[in-house]
């Protein structure tokens, strides 16, 4: 209806002349003019509620005079508006007065009313009641995410806001919405923050279902989480489609999968870090302030849950952290091999540490050191010089309460690392704050699954193979897929950027040359022999051979083989030789072999 | 039982049923309202049946309300019509043998007020009844609320048929504007204007409901109408659904008004069968239909926003008005709301003509009004009233003056958020526009009239804790705001009132009646206004006297024993819970003072001035202390 | 007994004399797999005996049944083919008949009189090179503790 008549109001707010669509508020026109009216119970993507009357102005309409709250009176054609009249600021005085009577410790009640000048209350004043009952929560809840799991209870001067007969509700979805909304702080986080949902796979703190992946991606724009979406979920909300003004939120769109004819691939598929768990002795996801290296490194990043603040468990500083190298890796029960990147990183874990908390022990607790690299050996003396503590000796365990007698004791709740010094050649258990485990790198878990696809091989420790380590070190076994990274094996950040582009430059070649060379070993069928019993042509996996109706024979395609020689061994009547491969050379070879 | 089709059916079928009401020679008509059931009745019913014993030439009724609930249960003999009063299940015999077989006149059962020897026999001869103009409530003590045959008897849905099948619903529309009825809920508004904004707002559904959630307290005009008359309110309705082009009907009753809820129930299935209600009623192609909702009991639920919540299934709590609810009502759909009264106003216009409607009443406020006269007045009952009558001629000829021969000191109109007027403003007429200038309103009907002995502090104190009971506390200025005038009443009323406390009931009632969010907030303040207004002294009397002069404040009032008129006979003594009356001493005895009262054990509670037959328990205000209880009172006296 | 027979069969009981034994054998290598295996294990400088003489083919299944039957006529103590693993076939399903035809042909061998461990299939990735080392380093055993095949000699005038 209202989209029909597109008549515009006429009104005058404030001495200034102005024109509203039918429907409109006056607290929509006035934002719209930056003119400031004060709401506590108006929020603009829940329907207007009337409840808290500050925003209440004086409007002339008919020349009758009336006071209205501005955020539930649609404008009429020829009303004059005044939103701070000597009437208006009398009025919002005594409200406020009200309000403070029951909420003189609620801050947004005391900021506003400080504003107009309200700091004491005639009314009788009461104990201070965190709650306005502005019904905000109860609003986005129903309105928004259409959970219904807040209402009033009560009424009168005994409403309060609850979950229907006050029990755990079925419908809470636990987004948060109500928390964030309420404008006194009543209702918080940390009541419901053991059911709010991870979006991120580290244990570090809640996003929200739309975010930008990492502070780096690109494109660097935010994605939906589908799972934790409460619109994709429950088909509510819808709250960021309403704020996006280019209108860019799209809930239908959907994974595409896209295919590509190409010529080359390089495969930089990554790695995954070792997971901590799998070695219970150090108490990974069993005891607090027992972190991932990776973990760390999202703590201390400055746009991180924390905001680059280290903390523990508890929200204080660590005053002693443990460094503990070598998790997963260099271990015979896991993986054998060095992750290579571990003891730099380590190092500069360390230092990260001493610059945010210059009064902390750090302990770094470790194999060997190994610092091959442009300056990472003049970075590990720096490290020496910064007073951190280098055990040289493996943590082996880590606890709750000390094992040793001979432990370090100190005050409060620690966690005790047991290692061996073998500098001093004691065993040592050390207390500490925090432990940071420095996890080394694995295949990715579907690595197997990529090496089927692309038919290259794997070494024994999940890595892609090269090749060739020396002659070709970025290809490999299948033409014109080539490797790079991590997916060759651990690498540090300047080794898989030369490596990635030495792949790239591979693939370039490749694409240079403008034309492939096929290989010459090829399969071929020699007419005079083929009696067309079509043998081959079953066993041939990838459909190069063909039978010719006309000859009665079979033929081989040669662009098609691939020259397993599959056929060659079936063909009853020896017809076809592989080239390179015939029978005539294999028994020469043969025969050379065994001449004795 | 066909359903009925066409006019000249419905017209056929209301002579029948005349006529066979003609039949019976004789009526006993026995108010069976809730007032009359509640002081014997439902007793009195059964007895009159036992005695009547299947009488054919007896229709004896069980009607609804009379009206004159002060001397019920009442009983009518026609065509004697002589009402009989306060008639005991003992009396039954005698009416039937001397009143219906004789015809005779019982003397002892006639209606005779005070000790002057004036009687009363018939019903347009009591004083109560005689300046009352009966429209709504006419039919009450004639017609079996149960028997739609008795409604058709009297010419009931005549006014359905003429309006479904000889009048346009512009021509109904036009009918209603010209009587110029103005909704009899309270707010006033002119309801042939409502309608036709109703009939011209864009939607697909209309909606006509009925307000029956009658919360004010001592208020029960609109269960009287629906108990005594409910197909009054559904042909009503019907008539607004084919004028407004109504699809849906409801009803809102209160929960707690069972027998109005059986009776309305009975008179839907009723109206179904005799085709007054359903599809394509009396062949006219309105289909049209009434549900009940019931309501919990929330005084707040009677605003209409709020009910449409209600009705919609939600918490009831009203919100911003600013768009109509004729436009945006139930289900934010078009809908019109009337109450109980207004509806049943309706069937008498159409019948009867605009003309004739405004032929009663004032020139702004046609019509008749139902009032629930109650309080401190000889009279109290039901009345029907023309608007343009004073308060004086309510109060004092309908009424019978004050009980007790005291003074009047206000009547309180238009319930809760109504305001309290006092004698100065006895002799203004009643009707909407007045009673708002004089700073109360008309409401739906209440009528409290109090005596001298009436605190008007503690009547505003009882009034505003009432509505802060029932305040949603949705808005701020309502939940709060009363609140806190609750708290400075309950101060003034215990003697702790400060002088500053009269400019802070006005502030914050001002700023209570500016801001609230819905009628009952804006005029929850009106007790305390008015009151303020017309009885500032007797606020600064407990302020700054601690003198209560109602002596109704508990803590500002203490109990004593006249020496003159005590006899020491001792009942007092034996009534006191907390042993606060002792004989005095032989030796101590002054004055001939036989009890005394100890006040600082004394809980004022009042038993013992209703026991003393000598009329010797004195209530003093400012109360009088211990020391010189004594003393003060030997002086004063 | 079995223990004289090997011992009549070893090098020691011949007419050259003391020269011990060291059995012959050769190793069809699937070019992806184990050929690339071997290869690595070289390059790692691992240590496993030389007897193995390796023919590189594309696929293990280019494997004719009939070059193991020459191979033994010829001369050779033992065969070992080397395959990729079931799945992971260059070819896509080339190991597949590999499988099929050496169950076969150990039938045949078994008729006539040649040990089951002479013939053996083997799955080597290009990653598992201590696998390679193993197998080679057993297979060389277990030959060796068998003695020399000398099927040669039957084709030979007596």
């Amino acid at each position: 209806m209202e989209e029909t008549s597109e008549k515009l109001l006429k009104l005058t707010i404030d001495g200034i002349e102005t024109e509203a669509r039918e429907g409109e508020t006056i607290l929509q026109v006035a934002e719209r003019l930056l003119i400031d009216i004060p709401t506590l119970c108006h929020w603009k993507f829940v329907k207007p509620y009337g409840a808290c009357r500050i925003c209440t102005v004086e409007v002339e309409v008919h020349g009758k005079t009336r006071m209205v709250p501005a955020c539930t009176y649609n404008v009429r054609d020829g009303i004059v508006v005044q939103t701070r009249s000597e009437e208006v600021i009398k009025h919002r005085k005594m409200l406020l007065e009200l309000m403070l009577a029951r909420h003189s410790q609620v801050d947004v009640v005391r900021k506003l009313a400080h504003e107009y000048g309200v700091d004491t209350t005639r009314f009788e004043e009461m104990p201070s009641e965190q709650c306005i009952n502005c019904g905000l929560c109860v609003r986005v809840c129903a309105e928004v995410v259409g959970a219904n799991a807040l209402t009033f209870v009560k009424r009168g001067t005994e409403r309060y806001v609850s979950t229907p007969f006050e029990g755990e509700s079925e419908t809470c979805i636990a987004c948060g919405a109500c928390a964030y909304v309420c404008p006194t702080g009543h209702i918080k986080v940390e009541d419901i923050r053991g059911r709010k949902y991870v979006v991120s796979e580290l244990a570090l703190g809640p996003t929200t279902p739309i975010h930008i992946p990492f502070a780096a991606a690109i494109p660097g724009i935010p994605v939906i989480d589908a799972q934790s979406c409460i619109h994709m979920q429950t088909g509510g909300c819808g709250i960021c489609s309403k704020v996006c003004e280019p209108d860019a939120i799209d809930y239908e769109m959907q994974d595409t999968f896209e295919e590509m004819e190409v010529g080359s691939i390089i495969l930089a598929t990554g790695f995954k870090t070792f997971d901590p768990a799998r070695a219970e002795q150090y108490g990974y996801g069993r005891l607090d302030n027992v972190i991932t290296s990776l973990e760390f490194e999202h703590m201390s990043h400055a746009s991180g849950v924390t905001g680059g603040a280290l903390v523990k468990e508890d929200g204080t500083e660590p005053k002693s952290v443990a460094i503990l190298h070598c998790i997963g890796s260099r271990d015979k029960n896991f993986n054998e091999y060095c992750s290579r990147v571990c003891c730099m990183y380590s190092l500069k874990m360390a230092h990260l540490i001493r610059e945010k908390i210059p009064d902390a022990d750090i302990y770094e607790l470790y194999i060997d050191m190994r610092c091959p690299g442009s300056g990472y050996e003049e970075f590990y003396n720096r490290l020496l010089e910064e007073g951190v503590h280098f055990i040289r000796g493996k943590g082996v365990e880590v606890s709750s309460a000390p094992t040793l007698a001979t432990a370090e004791r100190a005050e409060g709740k620690k966690l005790y690392v047991r290692c061996e010094d073998t500098l001093l050649g004691v065993p040592r258990e050390l207390p500490v704050d925090m432990v940071i485990l420095s996890v080394g790198l694995e295949p990715t878990a579907d690595a197997e699954e990529i090496a089927r696809v692309f038919k290259i091989t794997s070494k024994a420790d999940g890595f892609f193979m090269e090749k060739h380590p020396k002659l070709a070190p970025v290809d490999t076994l299948s033409d014109g897929i080539f490797i790079a990274g991590c997916a060759q094996g651990p690498k540090d950040i300047p080794d898989s950027v030369a490596q990635g582009a030495a792949a790239a430059a591979a693939a370039m070649s490749l694409i240079d040359a403008g034309e492939v060379a096929l290989e010459p070993i090829t399969s071929v069928v020699d007419e005079e022999v083929c009696t067309g019993c079509k043998t081959c042509m079953v066993v041939c996996p990838f459909g190069a051979i063909s039978y010719d109706e006309e000859k009665h024979i079979s033929v081989i395609n040669d662009v098609l083989c691939k020259a397993c020689g599959c056929c060659v061994a079936a063909c009853p009547s020896g017809a076809i030789t592989q080239r390179g491969f015939d029978d005539a050379q294999i028994e020469a070879e043969l025969a050379a072999l065994l001449m004795s | 039982m066909p359903r009925l089709q066409t006019a000249e059916q419905v017209k056929r079928f209301q002579e029948r049923c005349k006529s066979s009401l003609d039949e019976f020679p004789l009526v006993v008509s026995l108010c069976h309202g809730t007032a009359c059931c509640a002081i014997g009745a439902k007793e009195l019913a059964e007895a009159f049946e036992e005695a009547l014993g299947g009488d054919k030439s007896v229709k004896f009724i069980k009607s609804g309300c009379h009206g004159f609930c002060e001397v019920g249960p009442l009983v009518v003999v026609r065509p004697l019509d002589v009402v009989y009063q306060r008639v005991k299940s003992d009396d039954v015999p005698e009416i039937v043998e001397r009143s219906l077989k004789k015809g005779e006149v019982i003397d002892r059962l006639l209606y005779h007020p005070g000790d002057n020897g004036n009687v009363f026999a018939k019903e347009d001869e009591i004083p109560f009844y005689a300046k009352q103009s009966k429209v709504v409530l006419a039919l009450n003590s004639h017609i079996d609320p149960y028997s739609i045959d008795d409604y058709l008897a009297y010419g009931g849905y005549g006014a359905l048929s003429r309006a479904l099948l000889e009048m346009t619903p512009d021509a109904v529309l036009k009918e209603i504007s010209d009587a110029k009825l103005r909704g009899r809920g309270g707010g006033g508004f002119d309801a042939g204007r409502k309608w036709k904004n109703c009939r011209e707002a864009p939607g697909e559904r209309r909606h006509i409901i009925c307000n029956a959630d009658e919360g004010d307290p001592g208020a029960f005009m609109d269960e009287s109408i629906l108990e005594g008359n409910p197909h009054s309110v559904i042909e009503g309705m019907v008539i607004g659904a084919w004028a407004i082009g109504g699809d849906d009907g409801f009803i809102y009753i209160r929960n707690e008004y069972p027998r109005a809820l059986k009776a309305f129930s009975n008179a839907l299935k009723q109206a179904h069968e005799y085709g007054f209600l359903g599809e394509n009623i009396l062949g006219s192609g309105l289909d049209f239909d009434i549900k009940i909702s019931r309501g919990g009991g929330a005084f707040v639920c009677g605003e209409s926003s709020a009910l449409f919540r209600s009705l919609e299934g939600m918490v009831g709590e009203p919100r911003a008005k600013y768009i109509h609810s004729v436009e945006r009502g139930y289900h934010e759909e078009p809908t019109n709301l009337n109450n109980v009264e207004t509806w049943a106003n309706v069937p008498h216009i159409i019948s009867r003509g605009a003309k004739w409607f405004r032929g009663i009443g004032t020139e702004d406020s046609p019509g008749t009004k139902v009032f629930s006269l109650v309080g401190k007045v000889e009279n109290t009952g039901l009345i029907e009233v023309p608007m343009g009558i004073t308060l004086r001629e309510i109060v004092f000829d309908i009424g019978g003056g004050i009980k007790g021969g005291k003074a009047f000191k206000a009547v309180q109109t238009g319930g809760p958020s109504g305001g309290c007027l006092p004698a100065s403003s006895l002799d203004l007429p009643v009707d909407f526009d007045v009673l708002t200038q004089a700073g109360s309103m008309m409401g739906s009907g209440g009528m409290i009239v109090m005596d001298e002995d009436t605190c008007v502090v503690d009547v505003a104190k009882y009034f505003t804790d009432f509505l802060l009971e029932e305040s949603c506390g949705k808005c701020l200025p309502c939940r709060e705001g009363l609140m806190h005038m609750s708290r400075i009443l309950h101060r003034i009323t215990e003697g702790k009132g400060k002088p500053e406390d009269m400019d802070r009931l006005a502030r914050f009632g001002d700023a209570i009646a500016v801001s609230a969010l819905c009628g009952l907030g804006v005029s929850a303040p009106n007790p305390v206004l008015s009151s303020i207004r017309y009885f500032e002294d007797e606020y600064l009397a407990h302020i700054n006297e601690h003198r209560c002069p109602g002596r109704v404040c508990r803590a500002l009032i203490s109990y004593h024993v006249d020496p003159a008129r005590c006899t020491g006979c001792g009942a007092c003594e034996k009534v006191c819970p907390v042993e606060a009356i002792q004989p005095v001493p032989d030796e101590k005895r002054k004055d001939g003072l036989l009890r005394e009262i100890d006040v600082a054990v004394c809980e004022k509670c009042s038993a013992c001035k209703e026991v003393c037959p000598e009329d010797a328990i004195v209530v003093e205000s400012p109360a009088v202390t211990t020391e010189h209880c004594r003393k003060n009172v030997t002086e004063m006296r | 007994m079995a223990d004289i027979t090997a011992a009549e069969k070893s090098p020691a009981n011949t007419a050259e004399g003391i020269v011990p034994f060291e059995p012959k054998i050769i190793g069809f290598l699937c070019w992806w797999c184990t050929y690339a295996a071997s290869d690595m294990a070289g390059t790692s400088r691992l240590k496993y005996p030389p007897n193995v003489s390796i023919i590189r083919v594309m696929c293990s299944s280019r494997v004719d049944p009939s070059f193991v039957m020459r191979a033994f006529a010829e001369g050779a103590d033992g065969v070992l083919i080397g395959g990729c693993h079931p799945g992971q076939c260059h070819y896509i399903s080339g190991n597949y008949k590999t499988v099929a035809r050496i169950s076969l042909l150990k039938k045949m061998l078994s008729q006539f009189g040649v040990e089951d461990e002479r013939l053996r299939l083997e799955w080597i990735s290009a990653g598992e090179i201590h696998k390679y080392a193993k197998v080679v380093t057993d297979m060389t055993e277990k030959v060796r503790k068998l003695g020399p095949l000398n099927w040669r000699k039957n084709f030979e005038p007596k």
